[in-house]
């Protein structure tokens, strides 16, 4: 999965690439968002391009949250359409990320 | 134009031309550009497909309009979530109510086919077990003739009830498979769909703020698709919708499975998935508490609510509106975790404080109780709901600890109180209350008729009633005179319509004015003329389904209704038994030929039930094949029981058998279904009979039988001794028996030798015998009043034109007035 990382005022901005994030491609998106939390502590997840999330994903994002925070850091959530923010909605994780209507309104509030 | 009907002349205006020309245009339409078939290559099931498009075309045009009228006026919208809808047969339904089944007749006929041809050719919607389902679906009969802004919601069943075959005297089920050939009926919407998660577990966390924040992860999900059958109301007016939802896997393969090389795997998944829809569950009585049935219920509360929050939020800005401009009716306790999913939609995704949340899920649900049997009532083990829905068990814990320190502050000290009270029962797993969920989180709770409520306040829920009186109603059920009198027994209407007019098809109570007829030997003569006709037609119907010529001059006595020890079919073959061998060892005649007709089924598990249907056989094949008997006694069984051959069974009814157990009956409806088509009931004091009893009065009904306060007493002072009446009545004696001997099992000794011990054991809870010689003195007085068959046309006639309480506008405008306060929104301009 090929994540594109974009730098907007310092801030990294990561495109998570797919339609769907679930079951049969959580493991990828894992891998491959790795090296991505190891290098920021700051970040945006992009999710303009996704459409569905399943509980599998809605866990790796989860779990990116965790590894920032442990490091003092933050994760911010941009671009979700109404489906996906449903689903977070549904299992209450709309409470615990900071989520923005574009990454620019998500870069804007790191630095305020 | 005059259109005849089995000699009744009645005044219609005449199709019009025009009219007639393009339903024909239509049907031809659909045959060609719908079904791809050429007409002349046409099935009379295709036949049958084209027509009902073509009606649904007139019905899609009325729906719309409908909901335009609705959305510019904003009225409250009435919710009616139950997980049985008992349709049966469509066309002939909407054809009446749309005002054109003369036009279609006429249609056909040009076209060189018979409508009634047509009709008969449409499978049953047999979405449902019995009463319950059938009510749901005269409701919303009488929703769309009010205008009442209601929408049914319900699961698409691809396998209905199951279809009853008879082998050597058993019932052996055979799949329904109703959408094999799919319905022209269903309108899909897959752009509706929603998703619906389950299973998975809590993880404990804090919000941004620092606050408890419960996230449900590692959850499944299910699709649920809605189907959209239009439901029309008489005149036209006004079409409503029936949402079934369809279950389907989210994907259309685990594809995680599918790339592990696992095909198969997945595709069994994917069928589990969609296992949800696929079958009704084949009882309303027993609890099966099976895990599929808990998902069941949850997907269809899930898709329900999520649909009427998703209505509500087009055109309304704050949940504070929500009960206002929202009514949700849960029909017995299938749906009753609505109260735990509003909760969590209001609290969890639309961020209300819990307080709020609550005063608004109580202001929009109402509760419909339908049983008293303990073994009815809907319990789940802890673990397993635990397992498929662990945030509604958090809910359901925290609605409970709020409600059991209400309890406890009204009540101090009295632990045993806080137990019986409790939505969590404390046994071995921990169960989790459905009834009482319900009545918690409800700002009403309903019984079916006076004495079932009552019953309801003092015996099933008197804890509930103490600590909130205000919320206890009842709502006696009825019956759509539309379906069971307009469309059942066409010659009857006909013949009240001509006497009376047509004001009937819309307030029942206009049948009064038959009470001036009821003396008439005219009108008398038409009645019993229109009855033979039916009883033929019947005849005709037996024997084709089991070789057995009837006659149709005979006392037609008719027991229909599911197979179930309360409602005692049973002591109806005893009072069968007695009479046979009165005849047949003492010479004693009865007053009257008669013949016993039942039907019914019993629920596949439910071995003693099928055991009575095998009784019913045996006792018939004895009785049907002795020449002594051969002149006065017959005894039928007409396999297969569903709605659309209710239509044809209750208008040939003479004597109608509603002989529950007192206090065991929560309402009845065929009680009331074979009363409008002129029969007399002999019934215990039981259910909507007392109601019966006030309307029609005693000298027109033939009432037996003890009475629930009186069975209480023998219950509680343990006084009910079988083998008194055993002994002392040599006619009960000789019945009983019977059983134990082998004559009527020599092919199988023993059979039924069960009968006997069951019904002289003092746990008899169905007290057989204690109402056995009251119950054939009762068939006495019957045999000796149908001899003078004025006489009994004349009781028949007064029977009708008292149901006026019994139809199911007049409950719907009940729960419309005092449940949903919706008085004066009806058919908005």
């Amino acid at each position: 999965m090929e994540i594109a990382i974009d730098k907007m005022e310092g801030i990294a901005v990561a495109a998570v690439p797919v339609d769907e994030l679930d079951a049969s491609n959580v493991g990828e998106f894992k891998r491959d968002i790795a090296p991505v939390l190891q290098a920021n502590t700051r970040l945006v997840l992009d999710l303009s391009r996704l459409r569905f999330v399943d509980s599998s994903g809605l866990g790796a994002m989860l779990s990116c949250l965790r590894q920032l925070s442990a490091k003092s850091g933050d994760l911010k959530l941009c671009g979700m359409s109404k489906q996906v923010r449903g689903l977070f909605e549904l299992v209450r994780m709309h409470r615990i990320f900071d989520i923005y209507g574009t990454k620019e309104e998500a870069v804007h509030a790191f630095s305020h | 134009m005059l259109s005849v009907t089995e000699g009744v002349e009645t005044i219609r205006p005449p199709a019009s031309a025009d009219l007639v020309s393009s339903i024909q245009e239509s049907i031809r339409r659909h045959a060609r550009y719908s079904l791809g078939k050429a007409w002349s290559d046409l099935s009379s099931r295709e036949l049958f497909n084209a027509v009902a498009l073509s009606v649904r075309d007139r019905l899609v045009d009325r729906m719309l309009e409908t909901e335009e009228r609705y959305r510019r006026g904003l009225p409250k919208r009435i919710n009616y979530l139950s997980i049985e809808f008992l349709i049966g047969q469509s066309l002939g339904n909407h054809l009446h109510n749309l005002g054109i089944r003369d036009a279609y007749r006429q249609a056909l006929g040009q076209l060189g086919a018979d409508l009634e041809t047509v009709e008969e050719c449409e499978e049953d919607a047999a979405l449902g077990n019995g009463g319950l389902g059938r009510l749901a679906a005269c409701f919303l009969d009488s929703f769309a003739t009010l205008g009442i802004p209601a929408c049914g919601y319900g699961i698409n069943y691809e396998y209905g009830l199951f279809k009853q075959e008879i082998d050597s005297g058993y019932q052996k089920e055979k799949p329904d498979n109703w959408l094999a050939q799919s319905t022209p009926w269903e309108i899909p919407r897959p752009d509706d769909a929603c998703l619906v998660p389950v299973y998975g577990r809590i993880e404990h966390g804090v919000d941004r703020a620092g606050a408890y924040n419960p996230m449900w992860m590692d959850w499944k999900v299910m699709v649920g698709t809605p189907h959209d059958m239009l439901i029309s109301g008489y005149g036209g007016r006004t079409v409503n919708l029936l949402r079934l939802y369809a279950a389907r896997s989210s994907r259309d393969f685990d594809m995680q499975i599918f790339n592990d090389g696992d095909y198969f795997k997945a595709v069994q998944q994917k069928i589990q998935s969609e296992n949800i829809s696929k079958v009704l569950y084949p009882s309303d009585a027993i609890v099966a508490g099976r895990e599929l049935r808990l998902v069941q219920e949850y997907f269809l509360v899930a898709c329900a609510i999520r649909d009427i929050v998703r209505g509500f939020e087009q055109h309304h800005e704050s949940f504070r509106d929500f009960p206002a401009k929202v009514a949700i009716q849960l029909n017995d306790t299938h749906p009753s975790l609505a109260v735990a999913e509003l909760m969590r939609i209001l609290v969890d995704q639309k961020n209300l404080e819990w307080d709020e949340a609550w005063a608004i899920t109580q202001a929009t649900l109402g509760y419909t109780n339908h049983t008293l049997a303990s073994e009815a009532l809907e319990k789940w083990p802890v673990p397993l709901f635990e397992s498929v829905l662990p945030r509604h068990l958090q809910i359901i814990y925290e609605i409970n600890r709020r409600f059991l320190d209400r309890v406890s502050q009204a009540h101090p000290g009295d632990v045993e109180r806080v137990r019986r009270m409790s939505i969590i029962e404390e046994a071995t797993p921990k169960q989790v209350r459905m009834a009482n969920l319900a009545m918690v989180g409800s700002h009403s709770i309903n019984g079916v008729s006076r004495i079932h409520t009552e019953l309801i306040k003092a015996s099933l829920a008197p804890d509930f009633f103490q600590l909130f009186p205000e919320r206890f109603n009842n709502k006696t059920n009825g019956i759509t005179q539309r379906r069971w009198l307009l469309k059942a027994n066409p010659a009857w209407a006909d013949l009240i319509s001509s006497t009376i007019g047509e004001r009937w098809l819309t307030d029942l109570y206009q049948l009064r004015e038959l009470e001036s007829h009821a003396a008439d030997a005219g009108f008398q003569a038409e009645f019993l003329r229109v009855k033979r006709s039916n009883k033929e037609k019947l005849a005709r119907i037996i024997q084709d389904a089991t070789r057995l010529k009837v006659d149709p001059d005979s006392l037609f006595d008719i027991q229909v209704k599911r197979m179930h020890a309360y409602k005692r079919q049973l002591l109806n073959v005893m009072h069968i038994i007695d009479e046979y061998l009165s005849l047949v060892e003492d010479g004693r005649e009865p007053a009257v030929p008669r013949t016993y007709i039942f039907a019914g089924k019993a629920a596949p598990g439910y071995w003693l039930a099928k055991q009575i249907i095998k009784l019913i056989h045996n006792v018939g094949r004895v009785i049907n094949n002795d020449a002594r008997a051969s002149q006065w006694i017959k005894v039928a069984f007409v396999p297969d029981y569903r709605v659309s051959l209710a239509e044809k069974i209750i208008p040939a009814a003479d004597l109608s058998e509603q002989i529950s157990t007192a206090g065991t009956e929560a309402s009845g409806t065929g009680n009331m279904k074979l009363a409008l088509n002129g029969a007399i009931t002999i019934g215990t004091l039981d259910g909507a009979n007392i109601e019966m009893l006030e309307e029609v009065g005693a000298d027109n009904m033939f009432i037996f039988g003890l009475k629930t306060a009186e069975l209480r007493a023998m219950r509680e002072q343990k006084s009910y001794r079988p083998w008194e009446y055993y002994a002392r009545n040599p006619r009960a004696k000789r019945v009983v028996d019977s059983f134990a001997s082998n004559m009527f099992c020599s092919q199988e000794p023993d059979l039924f030798a069960w009968i006997f011990a069951s019904v002289l054991d003092a746990d008899d809870v169905y007290f057989h015998l204690a109402d056995f010689i009251p119950y054939v003195e009762a068939q006495e007085r019957a045999g000796r009043g149908f001899r003078d068959r004025n006489l009994w046309a004349r009781m028949a006639i007064l029977n009708v034109a008292r149901m006026g309480k019994f139809s199911s506008d007049r409950t719907v405008a009940e729960y419309s007035r005092e449940i949903w306060g919706v008085e004066g929104l009806t058919l908005l301009d």
